[in-house]
């Protein structure tokens, strides 16, 4: 999910590698040369495969490549330390790498192992402001005299520093001059060697400032840290619905249905009916317009008016908790409990990303090391977790009939997640990676770099969500008014009205909804129902298919079988636990009474 | 073998798994896992636990000024002179 070129391979121009460890500002030096938005997050392997952009050094341009980040190239075990290897492999015209202030000794050990390759190297020392943090700073001298390769100090997020990076390249490549270094082949030896050059660069601020620890490790010790999970958590969900209400309530409806401005109603919508008017249309035409399915009204309203206010709230928060550092800090508080069903702790990002959008959230899945893993957690995602735009379109269906039957629907949709994790668990079982990583800094969210993400997330949202909504509502518009729906209707009335209990026309969110996750909600909405209908409704929707661009991405990251298997799978869930909560909730109308 | 038993029954060293939250002490031995040196395990290093996450979540100790997260099973193989 990026605006930039990923895999397809540039030939034409010199390439330029930018490496480090991970989760050390690559992918933000790479939003600043290039100009290009890449997802740069405050945790490990945002960036798994690489991206490449443009950039001008000097009067050429060459093309920058972000490697994922690294540990160790050495002994390349997984895919990102495969792609920095063989990145390298393909002598590139130089490297930008990148050392975090943070983690000199890492950094400076890993920057051993790429200078071996001999290549035209400049040392981009970043976040050298986060060290002050620590009471602490650096002198970028020792590491330049040390390895004998150009050294500047950078703050990636701010200010021009970045440029003297860029001028330091231009220069290098004008008259290219391979490094000499200190070559210790004992690696233990080596470690020692770049131990004493951290010590000698890194000094205290002053003689008596103490270095702090991690003041956040509250956050992961089960008191108070679960609580605070459970606060954090709680939070993000009344920021989420509460801002979106609000959106749309005093902001985006006013717009379109308008406000009453002495005897004339100004708005969008009201605009539309007249103008349809003026032109003559009438008959079923004007319906296909402005009728049940008007595109020109329902195509508006729902992807804009429903849907939108709720993924700003959404990504709003989501970017913000990203940028903090405390995702990683609540995979590991649930690490141990995530183990019970065979997934690691880190499970937790993706699971929280599909409430906003599925795809991001399998993508996001591919810096796990195991397959299994991998497909369970899609499988999770696909069945069980309503993407924003379906979780807007079941508050819009259930918030003013019964709050319960809402808190229901998200109680199940968690007890689902849990119960085919566990069953995925014990159908194949498989040793458990050993969790073995570091913590970012917690750090307060910038707020221009939240601004952008938001951006970059919204325009997402419009380009690859409203607008196939708006063309599936426009295809949608013409099969309802020309009877087409109507016959497809009675042809599933064994299904939606014998065993779902649902109204015949309620097939149309079950075909609708196979485009996207929300349709198969939304039009339930004008259709009158009893709450048990509603419930029921929502209860197949929210694990019915989990729409056409799910099952591409799932074809695309996994195989065929996979992606058929999840529609198989989730499709039969949605109808045999609809069947049972029609009959539940039917058992418990009359039993309240 | 003997001579670990032997230093483990001395309580002088510890597995990190054993080490309680607030607990210090040296890195005295390392199985051989990779990243764990690029982590800052290796011996001869100052540790202190940080945390130890419940349901026999990780260990997370702190290596100066970095926090690195070790699994449970993992800390019980590296071995710390308290």
């Amino acid at each position: 999910m990026s605006c930039a070129t990923t895999k397809s391979r540039d030939t034409k121009h010199k390439k330029i590698l930018l490496m480090g460890l991970p989760n050390v500002g690559k992918s933000a030096i790479f939003s600043r040369f290039t100009g290009m938005h890449v997802m740069v997050s405050n945790y490990t392997g945002t960036t798994v495969e690489f991206t490449e952009g443009k950039m001008a050094v000097g009067d050429d341009t060459y093309t920058l490549i972000d490697v994922p980040g690294v540990y160790d190239i050495k002994q390349s075990v997984d895919d990102a330390e495969r792609v920095a290897v063989s990145m390298l492999e393909e002598k590139p015209d130089a490297i930008v790498f990148v050392v975090d202030a943070l983690n000199v000794e890492s950094s400076v050990y890993l920057l051993m192992q790429v200078l071996e390759y001999k290549l035209p190297t400049v040392v981009a020392l970043n976040r050298v402001d986060l060290l002050k943090v620590r009471s602490m700073r650096i002198d970028h001298r020792v590491i330049q005299a040390a390895l004998n390769v150009p050294v500047v100090p950078t703050i990636a997020l701010g200010g021009d520093s970045l440029d003297l990076v860029k001028e330091r390249l231009a220069r290098d490549l004008a008259s290219p001059d391979a490094p000499h270094y200190v070559l210790e082949e004992n690696e233990l030896k080596r470690w020692d060697w770049v131990e004493r050059i951290t010590a000698r660069a890194l000094k205290p601020l002053s003689d008596n400032a103490t270095i702090r620890q991690d003041r956040f490790a509250f956050l992961i010790r089960p008191w108070p840290g679960l609580p605070i999970a459970i606060g954090v958590l709680f939070l993000m969900f009344a920021a989420v619905i509460g801002i979106g209400m609000g959106l749309r309530q005093f902001l985006i409806m006013p717009l379109f249905e308008g406000i009453r401005i002495g005897e004339h109603t100004v708005g969008l919508f009201p605009w539309i009916r007249a103008g349809v008017e003026a032109l003559g249309i009438t008959g079923t035409f004007q319906r296909v317009l402005v009728g049940e399915y008007g595109f020109l009204i329902k195509g508006i309203e729902w992807p804009f008016g429903l849907v939108l206010p709720y993924v700003l709230s959404f990504y709003l928060s989501m970017s913000i908790l990203e940028d903090t550092g405390y995702l990683p800090r609540l995979a590991v508080l649930l690490d141990g409990v995530f183990k019970k069903i065979g997934l690691p702790g880190n499970t937790i990002i993706p699971l929280l990303l599909g409430y906003g959008c599925g795809i991001p959230a399998i993508l996001s899945t591919r810096s796990m090391r195991s397959r299994k893993q991998r497909v369970a957690v899609a499988v999770m995602i696909s069945l069980a977790v309503p993407c924003v735009a379906q979780s807007s379109a079941f508050m819009f269906l259930l918030v003013e009939h019964s709050l319960l039957a809402l808190v229901l629907v998200f109680m199940i949709s968690v007890f689902a997640m849990v119960l085919a994790g566990f069953v995925m668990d014990r159908i194949k079982r498989e040793p458990m990676p050993l969790t073995l990583t570091e913590l970012p800094e917690m750090l307060a969210p910038n707020p221009a770099l939240v601004g952008k993400k938001l951006l970059f997330r919204v325009r997402h949202y419009v380009k690859d969500g409203a607008i196939p909504m708006v063309i599936a509502i426009v295809v949608t518009a013409f099969l309802y008014e020309f009877g087409i729906l109507d016959v497809a209707g009675r042809a599933m009335a064994p299904v939606v009205s014998g065993w779902l209990r649902l109204p015949e026309e309620a097939a149309t969110p079950l075909i609708i909804g196979i485009v996207r996750r929300e349709l198969a909600v939304l039009p339930l909405i004008d259709m009158n129902l009893s709450t048990v209908q509603l419930f029921t409704g929502a209860v197949v929707a929210l694990f019915y298919v989990p729409c056409v661009a799910m099952i591409a991405t799932l074809a695309k990251e996994f195989n065929a079988k996979v992606a058929v298997g999840t529609l198989l799978f989730t499709t039969t869930t949605a109808i045999v636990i609809g069947g049972l909560m029609a009959r539940l909730g039917g058992l418990l109308a009359t039993w309240l009474g | 073998m003997a001579v670990m038993h032997e230093m483990l029954s001395n309580n002088a060293f510890a597995t990190m798994n054993r080490l309680e939250k607030g607990e210090e002490g040296v890195v005295y031995a390392v199985p051989d896992v990779r990243l764990l040196a690029s982590l800052g395990i290796r011996s001869g290093k100052r540790v202190r636990v940080l945390a130890k996450s419940f349901a026999s979540g990780p260990v997370i100790v702190d290596i100066e000024r970095r926090s690195v997260v070790v699994d449970r099973s993992l800390a019980a193989q590296i071995t710390i002179r308290k």
